[in-house]
């Protein structure tokens, strides 16, 4: 009954953009002949044209259909962002398919919850590493019926009934196609707009995490805001890099650019990220604020190697950069010498310096998933770059604030992106209403009761707005810090600022129910490393150098640097490096490579009470 | 009292050593200390830049940048024979003996900086106490001999100087697992007995963390890990990467390598 509702209206749907699957096929028949993807193969960027990717994507969808996928079942996909990643993606949505992303820096046990709690049927996997983690579970995976592997080197001699390869799946995809006239179209039109499309697993900083049911219809209406205020088409080029299981880049790199046509470059590895970025020289750059501080302090570092006149060069053109930055932001003309000299600073110094990130041709820089430096924000602009700062969650299926290009407020979100709204609830809190808005938490009804009340979405971000409607965020409502003094602590403030330091990664301010504030910092490997070697400081391994007292005293200026621009009990009065080198396989670290603020509040509880130490002595 | 025999006394210390061949940087930045009397290890792959701490060291090699101190006092960008003649003997990757010349004049051009003919011809009977086969051997060509010989004959020329510190690099190089096995046990025999400070340079890594007492990893010129032997023995990342140990993995074979977290 329901099926034959679902194949009525997919005929009507294929034609419009109501669904990933319809509005999909819809550009493989208007853009066949142009390019879509780009991926590096033995060290050439191989562009795929359209046509190509219908081919692979028709192929899998109709593989998994021969796997006995049904529609709405789910499907899970652990690898890095590929073109894999997509196909597999837009394979199993347009088998009538559910899609959840899995980080590949997740642990076995972890992939096991998730694969258990989405009730994953069929899962795809990157390469042996992912395949030996789901192996290692699977006797406790009683849904899991077939993983699909993208990568088969070293696996050729594996005998499993239970894998596959990806080839492997589009031959079978093939030969049902062949068998079932039909039965893709069908499958095409199998799913609803309101029907459930994707699950993103929220990092959960308490508890485990949930899968936020993101609909068709959410998608697509985002991709349409998105359109409306930061347009692209066929001639933009877009980097692919961040973890498709994330939303910012699945919905605004992927469906973005599967929605405009809008090409999408895929990196090599997360390592290779700025070469990449320099060899494509992406016309729209989407971004997390810690690779905005990297291509940074890149260029501060290069700086402190360049010659003199080098130097001078460039501290000349970022002033006047700065200058006529600073007048945009603060709506006023930019007089005609400001212009030329900004002209004159831009053929001297500043287009190189945008060269030497890659970002020449940028028509636009997104950063968002994170608060930004407002600073930082300002030192993009003076190289006259756009750099607009949105602002969204998850739950809200991406942005639903953005700054408008050539109206940019540093340190604001930005004023609403319609058709969604936002508000600020009288206790602070920043509340989204709109079609972007997702349909729940998967299994957890009460989760999903706290967050969505009257239709709106409780962010639990903390903010305000101004009269031009700009919208600001203080914080995060839990991460809010009550000291023993009663004071109220946005801890997000002082560590963007610190964030600024090419010396410092990142940073989490402690000092709940605390007499005052202190700090566990991360240290930038890399930077403090060139910096002990350039200042002849003796150290062997990451431990030792975090406890050179010239290295203390280094993130001690920066401590102090911040410190000034904050009132005496809102100041950090000690801080503790972590001495551990972190990667984003740990589980202090986001896959965004940002601390995780609970977490590293336990795990470092020592470190934390050693800064108390003192204080308990006075009082004692 | 405890100034020159506590065996807490750095008798060598290198402080953000860099070098470089041409424009390839071998060393970023080597920072390291060897106390007096023992046996330390610097662990790392083809190219990590082991050899090149070596001849850092030995003067074969001016750093870029840094500090060498031995016994208190710096000797980097001095010439070889100077860094000989203040108490350290290298024995260099491929022993490098004089092919046409006697295994006895081998080790008489190790003497070269001495003087005291007596203690010279003593040092002689020593090393052939050490190793029995070059007593054997003292007329023949060192070029005539085998492998495991010739690399007796390194070590044993470099003593013939009575340093104070030997570096060695590579002993095991192209020798049979039962010479290699001889060759440490000497080494370890040396240092007990003439409290010969050594710093050895390996990849055999299972061979050099049982004989060394502390030791570090060096990756592409930098220091990750410094530890004593027995603790770098039992970390999983020296386990996988430089003893071959590995988790099987359900499959029963893995081909993927982890990230390395040095910790």
């Amino acid at each position: 009954m329901e099926e034959k509702e679902a194949m009525a209206i997919g005929v009507c749907a294929v034609a419009d953009r109501s669904t990933i699957p319809a509005m999909f096929w819809a550009g493989v028949r208007s853009r066949a002949g142009r390019t879509i993807f780009r991926q590096k193969d033995f060290g050439i960027w191989r562009a795929v044209r359209w046509e190509e990717l219908g081919q692979a994507v028709r192929e899998t969808a109709m593989g998994l259909a021969a796997l006995g996928l049904e529609p709405g079942e789910v499907v899970s996909i652990l690898a890095n962002t590929s073109q894999e990643w997509v196909v597999a993606d837009l394979g199993a949505l347009c088998a009538g398919g559910v899609v959840n992303g899995i980080y590949p820096t997740d642990a076995a046990a972890q992939v096991e919850y998730l694969v258990n709690d989405s009730g994953t049927a069929h899962m795809f996997v990157e390469d042996d590493e992912q395949l030996d983690k789901v192996l290692e579970v699977r006797e406790r995976l009683p849904k899991l019926r077939k993983i699909i592997v993208f990568d088969m080197d070293g696996l050729h001699e594996l005998d499993d009934p239970q894998v596959l390869s990806l080839a492997k799946l589009r031959e079978l995809g093939r030969a049902h196609d062949a068998a079932h006239p039909g039965d893709w179209e069908r499958r095409l039109g199998a799913r609803r707009p309101e029907d459930l499309a994707i699950l993103v697993y929220t990092s959960g900083t308490t508890g485990k995490p949930k899968g936020a049911m993101i609909s068709h219809r959410n998608i697509l209406a985002t991709c349409a805001a998105y359109q409306a205020s930061f347009p692209q088409d066929e001639r933009d080029e877009r980097m692919a890099f961040l973890p498709l299981c994330h939303i910012a880049e699945r919905v605004g790199g992927e469906y973005h650019a599967l929605y405009t046509g809008a090409v999408l470059n895929f990196v090599e590895n997360p390592e290779t990220v700025p070469e990449n970025v320099r060899e494509i020289s992406p016309t729209v750059f989407t971004a997390v604020p810690r690779v905005w501080e990297k291509f940074y302090s890149a260029v501060m570092i290069g700086l402190k190697e360049a010659g003199r006149f080098q130097q001078r060069a460039y501290q000349l053109a970022i002033g006047v950069g700065m200058r006529q930055a600073r007048l945009r932001e603060q709506r006023k003309p930019v007089p005609a010498g400001l212009a030329l000299a900004f002209w004159l600073a831009r053929a001297l110094a500043l287009n190189n310096v945008r060269r030497a990130i890659g970002v020449h041709r940028a028509r636009i820089l997104v950063t968002g998933a994170a608060p930004i430096s407002p600073d930082l924000v300002r030192w993009y602009m003076a190289l006259g770059l756009e750099m607009v700062e949105v602002w969204g969650q998850t739950e809200s299926c991406g942005a639903v604030t953005g700054n408008p290009r050539g109206a940019v407020l540093p340190g604001s979100i930005g004023p609403m992106m319609p058709p969604s709204e936002v508000k600020v609830s009288a206790d602070g809190e920043l509340l989204v209403r709109g079609p972007g808005v997702f349909m729940g938490y998967l299994n957890q009804p009460d989760k999903t009761a706290e967050t969505l009340k009257e239709g709106w979405l409780h962010t639990g971000d903390v903010g305000k707005v101004d009269a031009q409607g700009y919208f600001f965020i203080t914080d995060r409502m839990k991460d809010i810090i009550i000291t023993a003094g009663g004071k109220n602590i946005t801890p997000s403030e002082f560590e963007n600022q610190l964030k600024f330091s090419p010396y410092i990664t990142d940073a989490v301010v402690v000092g709940e129910k605390r007499p005052y504030l202190v700090a566990l910092v991360m240290i930038d490997h890399e930077n403090v490393e060139r910096y002990a070697q350039d200042n002849a400081i003796p150290f062997s391994n990451f431990a030792s150098l975090c406890r050179r007292p010239e290295v203390q005293a280094l993130v001690q200026a920066e401590i102090d640097r911040v410190n000034k621009h904050f009132a005496r009990v809102e100041q950090v009065k000690k801080f503790r490096l972590i001495e551990q080198k972190l990667t984003a396989e740990d589980e202090e670290l986001t896959p965004t490579m940002k601390l995780k603020r609970k977490l590293v509040n336990e795990k470092y509880r020592d470190l934390i009470e050693s800064m108390y130490v003192d204080a308990a002595r006075g009082i004692g | 009292m405890s100034e020159a025999g506590g065996s807490d006394e750095v008798i060598l210390e290198l402080a953000n050593v860099e070098a470089s061949y041409g424009p390839v940087q071998a060393l970023r930045g080597v920072s390291l200390k060897v106390r007096r009397g023992k046996i330390v290890t610097v662990l790392g792959a083809n190219g990590a830049g082991k050899s090149t701490i070596l001849k850092t060291i030995s003067g074969i090699i001016d750093p870029r940048k840094g500090q060498i101190r031995f016994e208190g006092e710096e000797i980097q960008r001095k010439d070889p024979a100077l860094v000989v003649r203040r108490g350290i003997g290298h024995v260099p990757e491929g022993r490098e003996v004089f092919p046409l010349l006697t295994v006895e004049e081998n080790l008489r051009m190790g003497a070269y900086t001495r003087s005291d003919a007596a203690g010279v011809a003593g040092d002689i009977e020593l090393v052939y106490g050490y190793f029995p086969i070059l007593k054997e051997r003292a007329k023949q060509e060192a070029g005539l001999l085998s492998g495991g010989e010739q690399q007796m004959l390194a070590i044993s020329r470099a003593l013939l100087s009575r340093p104070r510190l030997m570096l060695m690099d590579e002993p095991s190089l192209g020798l049979s697992p039962l010479l290699t096995q001889e060759i440490f046990r000497i080494i370890a025999r040396i240092n007990r007995e003439q409290g010969t400070t050594i710093l050895l340079v390996e990849q055999n890594a299972n061979m050099a963390l049982e004989v060394a007492e502390f030791g570090y990893v060096l990756e592409v010129g930098r220091i990750v890990m410094e530890d004593s032997c027995a603790n770098l023995a039992r970390k999983e990342d020296v386990q996988e990467f430089y003893l071959g140990m590995k988790a099987e993995g359900v499959r029963g074979q893995r081909r993927w390598k982890k990230k390395k977290q040095w910790r």
